[in-house]
C-alpha cells in the first residue's frame, strides 16, 4: 500500500517537476519582452530646478515635453470642437442616456 | 635553388594547413564560446584600426544642436537600444547572446575595458564610420543603407550625451510624441 503510494508521487513529481521548470523558463522568455512600445514622455519627473538650461539635454527634455503638451492641447481644442460638434443632437443624446439611466435604476 | 625549394614547401604547407583548418570543421563558430585571448586580439586590434583609418577624414559637424537629441534619441531606442543597452540597464538579451558583447554605450568610454576610442573627436568620427558601414560578422548593420547621413549624425550626438543621461531624462528625450 505504502509502496504505490510512493510510485504514485514519484510519478506525480516526475511529471510535474519539468512542467513547472519548462513554465518558468516560457515566462522568462515571454515574446511581449521584446516588444518595442512607443511610449510618451513622462515630463513629470523633470526636476527644473536643476536643468541647466543652457545644456542642450535641457533644452531638448523642453522641447519635447512642450511639443508633447501642445499637442494634447490640440486634441482637446474647444474652438475646433464647438464648429464641428452638434450640441442639438448631444443634449438628444444624453436625455436619452439620462431616460436610460432612469430606467435602469428601477 | 635550396632556398626556392624551403620556400615552396612553406607555401604549400600553409595552403595545405589553412585547408585542412577550414574544410575539417575543426574551428567553432558558436557565439557562446569566446575566442582564445590572442584570436581575441587580433581580431580587435584589426578592427579598430579599420575604422580609425576609414574615419580619419571625416569632417565632425557640430553635434551641440538639440534637436539632434530628440531625433536621435527616438532612432537609438529603436534601433540601438536593444545591444547597446541604456541609462540604468546592465544586461538585455542581445547584450548576453552576441559574441563580441556590444558595447555598453550608456557608459562613459572611459570605463570600457579594453581598446584606446581616442579623443572625442575621433570617437564620434568612428561612431559615424560604424554605424554607417556597420561591422562584418559582428551583429552591426550598416544603417547607412536605410538612413541619410543627417539622420546618422544625430544617433553620434545622441550617443555622445548617453554616458551622462539618466534613466529619466533617456525616457524623455527617446519618447515618441
Amino acid at each position: 500500500m505504502k509502496t504505490g503510494l510512493i510510485n504514485t508521487i514519484s510519478k506525480i513529481a516526475l511529471v510535474l517537476i519539468p512542467t513547472i521548470t519548462l513554465s518558468m523558463a516560457a515566462t522568462a522568455h515571454d515574446p511581449s519582452m521584446h516588444v518595442k512600445k512607443a511610449e510618451k514622455a513622462d515630463c513629470s519627473k523633470m526636476d527644473h530646478s536643476k536643468m541647466d538650461m543652457n545644456d542642450p539635454v535641457a533644452i531638448a527634455m523642453m522641447k519635447k515635453c512642450m511639443q508633447q503638451a501642445e499637442k494634447s492641447n490640440e486634441k482637446m481644442d474647444h474652438s475646433k470642437m464647438d464648429k464641428k460638434m452638434d450640441h442639438s443632437k448631444m443634449k438628444k443624446m444624453d436625455d436619452n442616456n439620462m431616460k436610460k439611466d432612469e430606467h435602469n435604476n428601477h | 635553388m635550396k632556398k626556392l625549394k624551403l620556400v615552396l614547401f612553406l607555401s604549400v604547407l600553409g595552403v595545405g594547413v589553412t585547408a585542412a583548418v577550414i574544410y575539417s570543421g575543426i574551428v567553432n563558430v558558436a557565439a557562446d564560446e569566446p575566442h582564445s585571448d590572442l584570436v581575441y586580439w587580433l581580431l580587435e586590434a584589426t578592427r579598430e584600426n579599420s575604422i580609425t583609418k576609414a574615419a580619419e577624414n571625416i569632417k565632425v559637424p557640430d553635434l551641440t544642436d538639440p534637436e539632434l537629441l530628440l531625433s536621435g534619441g527616438v532612432d537609438y531606442e529603436f534601433m540601438c537600444a536593444s545591444c547597446h543597452l541604456k541609462p540604468g540597464q546592465r544586461k538585455s538579451d542581445m547584450s548576453l547572446g552576441l559574441y563580441p558583447t556590444p558595447p555598453n554605450l550608456a557608459v562613459s568610454n572611459d570605463s570600457h575595458e579594453g581598446h584606446e576610442h581616442g579623443d572625442d573627436r575621433q570617437a564620434d568620427r568612428n561612431n559615424f564610420w560604424v554605424i554607417k558601414h556597420g561591422i562584418k560578422a559582428s551583429g552591426m548593420p550598416a544603417w547607412g543603407k536605410t538612413h541619410d547621413d543627417q539622420r546618422i549624425w544625430a544617433m553620434v550626438a545622441f550617443i555622445k550625451r548617453l554616458p551622462s543621461l539618466t534613466p529619466e531624462q533617456y525616457q524623455i528625450l527617446t519618447a515618441i510624441e
